[in-house]
């Protein structure tokens, strides 16, 4: 599907890893990202897909979010998750 | 007190980006200024600029560390790396510790700033780029300069408008002087030729529509400029023992504030400053051989400024070599201070006066000599560098033959 392969995309050239060892359980710190490395990988993803990811850098990426709007928090920090939440809120913008 | 020396110097500049290629464009007045290469340039009236064309960042920098860094900084990194380099100086982690950065600027990092904004306003977009504020900020350059060569004593950026690079190697100067520092790497830097930022220029209505004249009864305004200068300063006795290569000693550094108008130069107050270099110096007016002008190509300014240079330097005035650099690099802003300490350590350094560059006509008001477009050998035992920004804030260094 077209979603897990940008996610995919967008992490690998931020972080110089091949997609192949993307895989939906690798941790983004384990992967070597930095905290600058992800706000520029959310930042990535939100201009692919426009939208708004809820995520704030002084938090920890295990339990970001969200909840502060009302909504349910968010976790970023694996491969997998991220996929999930990006799929969640492109899912979200489509009108029923 | 120690005794200080500049014993390397760095340039990014409209006329190159080595040394050598900044001094030989300085004294054959090769001009710098040419047709303005920005992105909307048809939102612009202003048709020329001095630009760096030739800095390509991706040979300076890996992809992730040109990411985080506007276009002032990497001017600035770069520029003190080759300061560094020319200096032979090897900096060890005893002196990492010691060694002070200063970094002066006026703008920050306007690329990043107008990148956002466009994106913002112009485009709409609900978000910009997460790096923008580390990139923008303005101590930014001077703390990209200090990770890069790792030094790690007092660091920071001073910003007076047009003097920030002769306040921050005077400051330098200062701390290496007094022992606080060891060894000092100071400058300026500048990138701020954005359509936003040429725009308010504009606005302010003192940009030529041609070239920049500095002192010529024709000279019709200034053109706006961008690049860096940083250089080293350390104790004489270190550069001798060390065996480095001395431009020019340091001697002395004056400063003063016109309190008065946010734009026009105050005579007076330009010339307090440059008496109160000499007084720090221990030199006389009358020992004083060239002086590199702060000469703008401004009406108002190269007028003041000559009555200033006749206020604090009295009758021996007449004998005085003075020159202005903008004409070649235009106005660097933040980095015109540094840019202008590098020509004048280097005019000592090769006895050579470089010369005020697109002179055309001698005018009533200014009527010194200012070594009109070609290059002069000359005697210089004493020299000095001015600035004076808007705001009225006032720097001078005045330097000797090492």
């Amino acid at each position: 599907m077209a979603i897990i392969d940008d996610v995919k995309s967008i992490i690998s050239k931020s972080l110089k890893i091949p997609a192949e060892r993307l895989t939906a359980d690798a941790r983004l710190d384990e992967l070597g990202a930095e905290s600058l490395d992800v706000i520029e990988i959310i930042f990535a993803l939100e201009e692919k897909f426009n939208i708004s990811i809820p995520f704030k850098a002084d938090e920890s990426p295990q339990r970001s979010l969200a909840g502060k709007n009302g909504g349910d928090e968010i976790q970023i920090s694996t491969v997998g998750a991220l996929v999930d939440v990006v799929n969640k809120l492109v899912e979200a913008k489509v009108p029923r | 007190m120690n005794r200080v020396v500049v014993t390397g110097i760095g340039v990014v500049s409209p006329i190159g980006s080595t040394r050598e290629k900044f001094w030989s464009g300085l004294i054959a007045a090769r001009s710098g200024i040419g047709p303005i290469s920005v992105a909307s340039a048809d939102r612009l009236t202003t048709r020329i600029a001095a630009q760096v064309l030739d800095f390509d960042p991706s040979q300076h920098f890996d992809p992730k560390r040109e990411n985080l860094l506007d276009r002032f900084s990497q001017f600035a990194v770069v520029a003190a790396r080759a300061a560094v380099r020319d200096a032979e100086l090897d900096i060890t982690e005893e002196m990492a510790l010691q060694a002070a950065t200063i970094v002066g600027n006026a703008a920050g990092g306007q690329n990043s700033v107008d990148e956002s904004y466009f994106k913002l306003y112009g485009q709409n977009s609900p978000r910009v780029h997460p790096l923008t504020i580390p990139r923008w900020m303005i101590n930014a350059a001077v703390s990209q300069v200090s990770m890069d060569l790792g030094i790690k004593g007092p660091t920071y950026t001073i910003a007076s408008a047009c003097a920030s690079g002769t306040h921050a190697i005077g400051h330098a100067f200062q701390l290496v002087r007094t022992g606080q520092a060891p060894i000092a790497l100071a400058g300026g830097t500048e990138s701020c030729l954005t359509v936003g930022t040429i725009k308010c220029w504009e606005a302010l209505r003192v940009l030529s529509a041609d070239t920049c004249r500095p002192f010529s009864k024709t000279r019709s305004g200034l053109v706006l400029g961008e690049g860096a200068a940083m250089v080293v300063l350390e104790t004489r006795e270190r550069a001798v023992a060390r065996g480095a290569p001395i431009y020019a000693e340091l001697l002395g550094f004056g400063m003063s504030a016109d309190a008065g108008d946010i734009i026009a130069i105050d005579s007076d107050g330009a010339a307090r400053a440059m008496r109160a270099a000499l007084v720090d110096a221990h030199v006389n007016p009358e020992d004083v051989d060239y002086v590199n002008a702060h000469g703008t190509g401004t009406a108002l300014n190269d007028r003041s400024e000559t009555v200033a240079l006749r206020k604090a330097f009295g009758a021996s005035a007449e004998r005085l070599a003075v020159s202005s650099s903008k004409g070649v690099l235009g106005h660097g802003l933040g980095a015109a201070g540094a840019f202008e300490f590098a020509a004048t350590a280097l005019a000592l350094h090769t006895q050579t006066i470089p010369p005020t560059a697109n002179f055309e006509e001698v005018d009533p008001d200014c009527d010194l000599d200012f070594v009109p477009n070609v290059a002069r050998n000359a005697t210089i035992q004493n020299a000095m560098s001015s600035s004076f920004a808007f705001g009225g804030l006032n720097a001078v260094l005045v330097l000797s033959r090492a």
